[in-house]
């Protein structure tokens, strides 16, 4: 009775209906992502939305009324997030109920769940044709707190710094949350008529996972949302296959103990190519794991960092390589890691190696079928670049993967980009 | 093997302790691809002064535990992290306060990763050189950990709140204290808690009982042990006052943090009464200053928290303290209307109507976490040291009382046991 990856699709009002009935959570999930192109117009916007519906509806116009209501239904959780895919922005909401067969009281909380939602998405809290501007401006200062806050997690600073630093001029250089500076310009009737534009006509995905009926779903959502929208927009694709010139050098100083080394890599390949999974091989090879050249080398031969590992954003086509290093050892990191990306471009990998990271591939993926909120976005990664593989073409695929292929996507990736954060001595 | 079938959750739990004294748990999730266990020693960051009886105590550095930890994962024949990956399984290991716990989860070879599990653990090889080498990674993760805002708050409401108690010791120790760690006294500490009769493996996933409990027993039959020895383990009298009422620490972050609590009274309790105390208390937290709470809602729409506020309740025999807070603008502002908001709710007592709400979500979010392989086995764990049952949480949860939790409420908020730690910008000029 092992769950597969297979949800069952339909659309109702204009709404992507994703439904996967499974027994074996005591919850369910309910995960609605709209979609958007990232761009330095609209991101900022959409990170200070998320918010705002997140904090009052028509029904619900505090917080506190809507957290109230939510605790007395056995602790629904409900959350907005923004994050980003490749060039694509997704304003996500999550709610996760549970599910009355494990409690004593039987009132229907799924259907309870949908009707929230739908008062949520369909009824916020607006005056005439704007949202609540107490509430506008008490996100606002939330937003720039939380962008204000992104220093504090210097793994995460200097992840974001490495990226802007390689794609200058690309969207992607712009974070899920937006920018500080574009905060405070935005008027709750701006926002209300982006809003309704977006509802309106961008992509909604909505996945269920748990013990449901696929029928009984899609009836609650037909009854409790239902925005006015015509067929969906077409997005634009992500600029994957950018040429690197030289290597860029960046250096920022901050009062830190440990420094960070980051070094961005182009791989040319993103999600929907054919040879995708040879890069998800190349990672795991290079950086996704305890016996990955990346952790071996640099972490158990050389002691000089805890962490030393990579990490693919699959739509985007980026390979961030990232570790903590006494600064004194910069040059030396810099070296070792270069020689591990030499390494792989001149196929020297063992059979021990390859067959590591393929049982360890397989069991991550495999791994995401115990998870909702994980079957949810592997399912939404074949969304979002057009094609849906199966988790067992994919399993097949990395079965298949030879030493010569990792060689050949190999030669397609580049080192775009050295950031270093350090501390201030000699400044 | 004993099987005991919880109705309402729908769940089967076998266990049984093995004549060398390991605790053995299973609970079978069929459906589930990954198969999760762990492998625990009670013997945790706190333990650092202990006789094993028929011997000498013995003080031991800061942060060996942790320090063991790293090394047990080391052998003659190389590192215990290519077998698992071999093997498919993701393995890893993490020190508390007062556990070792060593894990992996895997969809294949579960059998061949559970053996390679319990015989890593259970085959310590330490040498001088890899000894050495082990500071310099470990050095490395006490600097990350130091340029962490949110650990750095943490620990400095731990080491404000305690005077003497060794819960204030970080848990990887110090630079200058992991100096003073040697291959001698990893054995000792490892001949000390690694016995089989202070150990529980815990394994939950679609496995069938009787074969894992097979295969652990006869892997267990094939080892000699030493007869078991009680261990006594010395703790400081803590005071019943705190070391300081507040830290500053500075350090370059876009916004000040800020952390308070109230640490207990030096109770030593533990089982069924340990378990109230702690599920009581949390809803207290919740009722008080969860998200439903009026004086979340005041202190949100002064501007002064945000979403990452928050609280958190530790409760383990030899002390307990509640955390709450988050980022702020103003940490003075906080600590007083939070200090404020719970002395007025002290005058005034508890909310029915917000205490049945407050259980109702607690009884839901319990409900989420058995979806979790891992939580299962890490909480299963803690609680059956603490000699209670992570399932009778919910039995628990319906018996308190609205009385029980307003004596809880005086019990807990003292303000001569508060204290504040604070990590705010630092001058960013050098």
């Amino acid at each position: 009775m092992t769950t597969s990856l297979t949800f069952e699709t339909d659309r109702v009002r204009q709404l992507d209906i994703h439904v996967l009935p499974t027994p074996k959570f005591k919850t369910i999930t309910v995960v609605m992502n709209i979609q958007q192109d990232l761009r330095e117009e609209t991101a900022t916007k959409a990170a200070l939305l998320s918010l705002v519906l997140k904090r009052a509806s028509e029904k619900y116009p505090t917080s506190q009324a809507m957290r109230r209501y939510l605790d007395s239904l056995y602790g629904t959780v409900f959350e907005t997030d923004v994050i980003k895919k490749g060039e694509r922005q997704i304003i996500q909401f999550y709610l996760e109920v549970a599910n009355e067969q494990f409690l004593a009281d039987q009132t229907p909380l799924f259907a309870r769940g949908i009707e929230f939602l739908g008062d949520v998405l369909t009824s916020p809290l607006v005056d005439g044709n704007a949202f609540s501007s107490k509430v506008v401006d008490m996100e606002k200062e939330t937003l720039k707190k939380k962008l204000d806050s992104l220093i504090d997690d210097k793994i995460r600073y200097a992840n974001q710094r490495a990226t802007e630093e390689m794609c200058q001029d690309e969207p992607y250089r712009l974070m899920a949350y937006g920018q500080k500076e574009k905060v405070d310009a935005i008027t709750p009737e701006e926002l209300y008529s982006y809003y309704r534009e977006l509802l309106a006509q961008n992509p909604v995905d909505i996945y269920v996972v748990g013990d449901v009926d696929p029928d009984a779903v899609k009836r609650e959502i037909d009854r409790h949302l239902t925005p006015e929208r015509g067929e969906p927009v077409a997005l634009s694709p992500t600029l994957v296959q950018v040429p690197v010139d030289e290597v860029k050098v960046v250096t920022d100083r901050l009062n830190v103990t440990q420094g960070k080394l980051n070094m961005g890599c182009r791989t040319g390949t993103s999600y929907g190519d054919d040879d995708y999974i040879h890069l998800l091989m190349y990672n795991g090879i290079l950086g996704g794991f305890p016996h990955s050249k990346l952790f071996i080398n640099v972490r158990e031969k050389a002691s000089l960092a805890y962490y030393a590992a990579s990490r693919l954003e699959s739509h985007k086509g980026i390979l961030m390589i990232m570790s903590g290093i006494e600064i004194s050892n910069y040059g030396k990191a810099v070296d070792i890691i270069k020689e591990q990306l030499q390494l792989m471009k001149n196929g020297t990998i063992t059979e021990q190696e390859l067959n590591q990271t393929k049982a360890m591939l397989t069991n991550q993926l495999r791994e995401t079928l115990d998870n909702a909120r994980t079957m949810i976005d592997f399912a939404y990664n074949g969304r979002i670049s057009g094609r849906n593989r199966t988790l067992e073409d994919i399993l097949q695929d990395i079965k298949n993967t030879k030493i010569e292929d990792i060689q050949k996507i190999a030669r397609k990736i580049h080192l775009d980009t050295i950031y270093f954060l350090r501390d201030r001595e000699g400044q | 093997m004993e099987e005991i079938y919880y109705d309402q959750l729908k769940e089967t739990l076998y266990r049984d302790r093995l004549d060398n004294g390991l605790s053995v748990y299973i609970l079978p999730k069929p459906g589930f691809s990954k198969t999760y266990a762990t492998f625990t020693t009670k013997y945790g960051s706190i333990d650092n002064h202990f006789r094993l009886s028929g011997q000498e105590d013995i003080q031991v550095p800061d942060g060996i535990a942790h320090f063991l930890e790293h090394k047990m994962f080391e052998k003659q024949e190389g590192d215990v992290f290519t077998r698992f990956s071999n093997q498919g399984a993701s393995a890893n290991a993490f020190t508390s306060f007062t556990r070792t716990s060593y894990l992996f989860s895997s969809t294949n070879q579960v059998y061949e990763n559970l053996e390679t599990l319990i015989d890593f653990v259970q085959d310590p090889y330490f040498t001088d050189e890899s000894v050495e080498k082990e500071k310099g990674i470990i050095g490395q993760e006490i600097r990350m950990y130091q340029d962490n805002p949110d650990w750095r708050a943490y620990f400095g409401l731990i080491e404000s709140l305690f005077v003497d108690h060794p819960v204030q010791i970080d848990i990887a120790g110090t630079i200058e204290s992991i100096a003073r760690i040697d291959k001698e006294t990893l054995y000792q500490c490892y001949h000390t808690f690694y016995h089989p009769s202070n150990m529980l493996l815990f394994v939950v996933g679609p496995v069938d009982p009787g074969e894992v409990y097979q295969l652990v027993k006869q892997n267990q039959n094939q080892k000699q042990f030493e007869p078991p020895r009680s261990i006594e383990r010395f703790y400081p009298d803590e005071p019943d006052r705190v070391k300081r009422e507040r830290l500053d620490i500075e350090l370059q972050v876009g916004q000040s943090k800020c952390l308070m609590g109230f640490k207990e009274k030096p109770a030593k309790i533990s089982g069924q009464e340990l378990l109230t105390r702690e599920l009581a208390t949390g809803l207290l937290l919740d009722m008080l200053v969860g998200p439903s709470s009026d004086l979340y809602r005041k202190l949100y729409e002064q501007g002064l928290i945000d979403d990452s506020f928050g609280f958190d309740y530790t409760a383990e025999e030899e002390f307990a303290f509640s955390v709450i807070g988050g980022d702020t603008p103003d940490p003075d502002k906080l600590i007083a209307l939070v200090k404020e908001g719970f002395l007025e709710a002290t005058e005034k007592g508890l909310d029915e109507e917000a205490f049945e709400r407050s259980r109702k979500k607690r009884i839901g979010r319990f409900l989420r976490s058995l979806n979790s392989v891992e939580f299962i086995a890490n909480q299963f764990t803690r609680y059956r040291f603490g000699d209670s049952d992570l399932f009778d949480i919910v039995p628990t949860l319906e018996n308190l009382t609205l009385d029980e939790m307003n004596r809880r409420l005086k019990e807990h908020v003292d303000v001569g046991r508060f204290s504040a730690s604070v990590v705010k910008p630092g001058k960013t000029e050098a």
